[in-house]
């Protein structure tokens, strides 16, 4: 493959240490970059009988730590970014590892045609990643998120074996194999090749930012648009301390400083009938205390709206160095009083959170900034991290909703399922890759990968 | 969850584990209305999710409900209705099917053009597998990637992984306006102008399904083939949507209830498989399956155009099992996919599907002795 596309001095392999949660560091042994799908299977097949672990890695976007590699081999998969077939009529396409989301949307739209996930990262992300994360993104509320858009994979093995998951040419009988790996962060294998489903771009799109004088008016206005059957195709709030980092910052949007929270609304679809539940939207977002609700002029207006948004993680690297993203979700009727008891969290551990997240579907990003060099402060974080998870998994919550759960996520997989539960998920991934060699130690703590078939007394628990 | 679901689910995971333990192979059964469908299942007793019923959690404002497997589809219906709500999957079947059955078959309907079918609603489940053990997948919110998707693996597995005892799904708010039109076909070009025309409006309508001549005197008591439209939204859209499709033809009003008959057109003794292809295909697939039903009168046919599905309701007999057999031996574009078969059509309906290693390792996994509904998948071994 080249020199250039072996990495192994330390020095090279700095960049490939973290992904985009700056909290965890892992050195990988060696990198490598295949530029063919050939060359992945050849590396993969190498590395089989030697029994070598790997991690597969797109852009290395990702939040929650998933495509660390520590000590073992990363398989950089970003180079393999062919768009190899479009399907207009059906509304299909078939893409390498390595497209990157916003790349495919700007390819297909020649046909109309889009592709619905958008992760904040989307400029950036791949689709194999998102493939491996069931990335989410704003537009999920209405779209749905990966899992939802994909219709087959073939998938190298981590034994070096290649299968074709689900079948492109309609229904098929069998167990959801698709489903099964859309979401497998990686310990399922490498997935070569991807059949996404493609959306029609929407006639008319409207978006609207609305400003609240407190959270939880903004959350009783999110209860009340989602109770109507409007479905927005995005529906996202930002706090203030989110607002201020977005303005004071290249990012800003013209959200205005001092409100409490706002809305950021879009509805899409065909212009008749789209005016009138405008019209609904903005009439619930009065009732419920909006202070002003603007609607985007125009494009660039839109897109102006949209940037502090989907750029709010990076604004905050404005006010620290490091930042935690939360990503837990919660049953929407629960968001003011959880909204409440982030709040307590923060006073309580003396912290600053920033909220910003997809209020439409209850998918809170508590982010907190800080400084990581500062012992201190960071047991601080880490303990309104805790709290914070444990206020959403109390109030019927789970623990992520669109990052994935990586090595962040470890400690809090056994709050959501039991023992039974998480060797089933072991036994799963056992059969995709009996040796864990695919991305170890992610996803499910090892302890609970035991031998469950023979632990009679934990079978007799009922419920999760 | 109630008290007597925990205790059905604790009973459930004792007869699993004695059916193991003795090698007594189970029948998974809900409310048994289509254990005639035949799938060649090779089982001693039976086990049952019927008492798993009720209601667990239902919050409207959450737009999510969670219901023991044994709640049937119209329970669901009632209670969600009084809140302006519907789980919007409309299996072919009567409502007294039940939810655990619904989604252990994937079974979706009409509604999937808009919504989706079973693995796009359901949120979490709940089975006990074959190794009497109490596994949960998914959760109760809209959204959540922790832990591998357990849920997308049970939705469709024909119970042949665990028994499902409790799911939660996704909810949908009622439209303001949910109107119901049908418009006759004169030509049998129709079917390619309809396809084109889905692909070309701003809209998705809840539902388009094209039914044969057959199927329209069934419904409507007209003899000629004709397309029925479910559309919803607020009231100026439904009408602007009215006005798009009326570029195939005049739509009339049409009573909501048809698509109930839609679902329960099929007779007591019938035949059923579709036949599936690219929606592109849909014209192709639609000749397939009027081929079939020249041979084999009074084949009663409807499509879904967005899905590229055609589903074939063959009345029972003989003659068309024997024709069926050897169509069935022909090479053809399409997948079949079985839903009511005699036992020996099953294998000539298509490949088994879970011949492949894959399938086989995960079914070994969850099922090690093989008790649930064994064979229905062929052999797994």
């Amino acid at each position: 493959m080249g020199d250039k596309r072996v990495l192994f001095r330390a020095s090279e392999l700095l960049v490939y240490t973290s992904d985009g949660l700056p909290s965890y560091f892992r050195q990988p042994a060696i990198a490598v970059f295949p530029g063919t799908r050939d060359e992945v299977i050849a590396i993969v097949r190498e590395l089989a009988p030697l029994g070598i672990p790997f991690v597969p890695r797109g852009a290395g976007t990702g939040l929650s730590g998933g495509a660390l590699a520590d000590g073992v081999v990363l398989i950089g998969l970003n180079r393999l970014s062919h768009i190899l077939s479009v399907d207009a009529d059906n509304g299909m396409a078939v893409v390498e590892p390595g497209v990157v989301n916003a790349r495919l949307s700007r390819a297909v739209a020649e046909h109309g045609l889009y592709y619905a996930p958008d992760p904040s990262s989307q400029t950036a992300c791949t689709i194999g990643g998102n493939v491996a994360e069931n990335a989410g993104g704003p537009h999920c509320l209405k779209y749905g998120v990966t899992t939802n858009h994909i219709i087959a994979l073939t998938v190298l093995l981590p034994s070096g074996e290649v299968v074709k998951l689900g079948n492109p040419g309609g229904e098929r009988d069998g167990y959801d194999l698709t489903g099964a790996f859309v979401g497998s962060e990686g310990c399922f294998g490498i997935a070569l090749d991807i059949t996404v489903r493609l959306s029609r771009n929407p006639e008319a799109v409207r978006t609207v930012l609305a400003d609240f004088m407190s959270m939880e008016s903004a959350a009783r206005a999110v209860s009340a648009i989602v109770a109507t059957g409007i479905v927005p195709a995005a529906l996202e709030m930002i706090d203030q301390p989110t607002i201020r980092a977005v303005e004071s910052s290249i990012y800003a949007a013209g959200y205005p400083v001092d409100a409490a929270a706002a809305l950021l609304i879009e509805l899409d679809g065909a212009v008749a009938g789209l005016e009138q539940d405008l019209a609904t939207v903005e009439a619930l977002c009065a009732s419920n205390g909006a202070r002003t609700v603007r609607i985007a002029r125009d494009d660039a207006d839109r897109a102006r709206l949209w940037q502090g948004r989907k750029k709010a993680f990076g604004a905050m690297g404005r006010i620290s160095p490091h930042l935690v993203i939360q990503d837990a979700v919660v049953p929407r009727t629960r968001l003011p009083d959880v909204l409440a008891e982030i709040e307590a969290i923060a006073a309580r551990n003396g912290v600053l959170i920033c909220n910003v997240f997809h209020a439409g579907d209850g998918n809170l990003h508590p982010n907190i900034p800080y400084d990581a060099s500062n012992k201190e402060e960071t047991a601080r974080v880490h303990s309104a991290m805790r709290e914070i998870m444990g206020a959403c998994v109390a109030a019927g919550g789970t623990i992520t909703g669109e990052h994935g759960v990586g090595v962040d996520k470890l400690p809090y997989m056994d709050k959501i399922f039991s023992a039974e539960s998480l060797a089933a998920m072991c036994d799963l991934r056992q059969v995709f890759d009996p040796q864990h060699r695919s991305n170890p130690g992610k996803v499910v703590p090892v302890h609970s990968c035991r031998e469950w078939h023979g632990a009679p007394s934990a079978r007799r628990s009922v419920g999760a | 969850m109630t008290g007597t679901i925990l205790t059905a689910v604790s009973s459930l995971c004792d007869q699993v584990r004695d059916a193991a333990a003795t090698n007594v192979p189970l029948r998974v059964v809900g409310a048994g209305t289509w254990l005639d469908a035949g799938r060649p299942t090779r089982s001693v007793s039976s086990i049952s999710a019927r008492e798993l019923s009720g209601i667990v959690e239902y919050v409207p404002g959450d737009l999510t409900l969670t219901a023991g497997a044994g709640t049937t589809l119209g329970e669901i219906r009632a209670a969600t209705a009084e809140h302006g709500q519907w789980l919007a999957l409309d299996p072919c079947g009567s409502d007294d099917g039940t939810l655990g059955a619904t989604l252990a078959t994937a079974s979706a309907g009409p509604l999937a053009t808009a919504f989706g079918t079973a693995r796009d609603l359901a949120l979490g489940v709940q089975v006990v597998t074959g190794a009497g053990a109490v596994v949960r997948g998914g959760g109760r919110v809209v959204k959540n990637v922790a832990g591998f998707d357990l849920t997308r693996l049970f939705i469709g597995s024909w119970g042949t992984l665990g028994v499902i005892t409790e799911l939660t799904l996704r909810l949908h708010a009622r439209p303001q306006c949910d109107e119901t039109f049908v418009i006759t076909l004169d030509d049998s070009a129709a079917v390619g102008r309809t396809r084109a025309l889905l692909r070309s409006v701003p809209f998705t309508p809840y539902a388009c399904e094209i039914v044969n001549a057959a199927l329209a005197r069934q419904l409507f008591g007209t003899e000629r083939a004709a397309i029925l439209f479910r559309l919803g939204g607020n009231d100026e859209s439904v009408r602007a949507q009215r006005l798009a499709i009326a570029a195939l033809g005049e739509p009339r009003p049409a009573d909501a209830g048809t698509w109930h008959e839609l679902r329960q057109a099929e007779p007591e003794q019938a035949i059923v498989f579709r036949l599936s292809h690219m929606p592109s295909e849909l014209q192709g697939t639609w000749n397939e399956a009027n081929a079939i039903a020249e041979s084999c009168p009074g084949t009663l046919i409807h499509a879904t155009p967005a899905r590229g599905i055609v589903r074939c309701i063959v009345p029972a007999g003989a003659a068309n099992v024997a024709w069926l057999q050897r169509a069935f031996r022909a090479p053809s574009m399409t997948t079949r996919i079985g839903e009511r078969l005699p036992a020996d059509l099953w294998t000539a309906v298509a490949p088994l599907p879970t011949a492949d290693p894959l399938s086989v390792g995960i079914k070994a996994a969850f099922d090690p002795r093989s008790v649930l509904n064994r064979g229905i998948f062929g052999e797994m071994t």
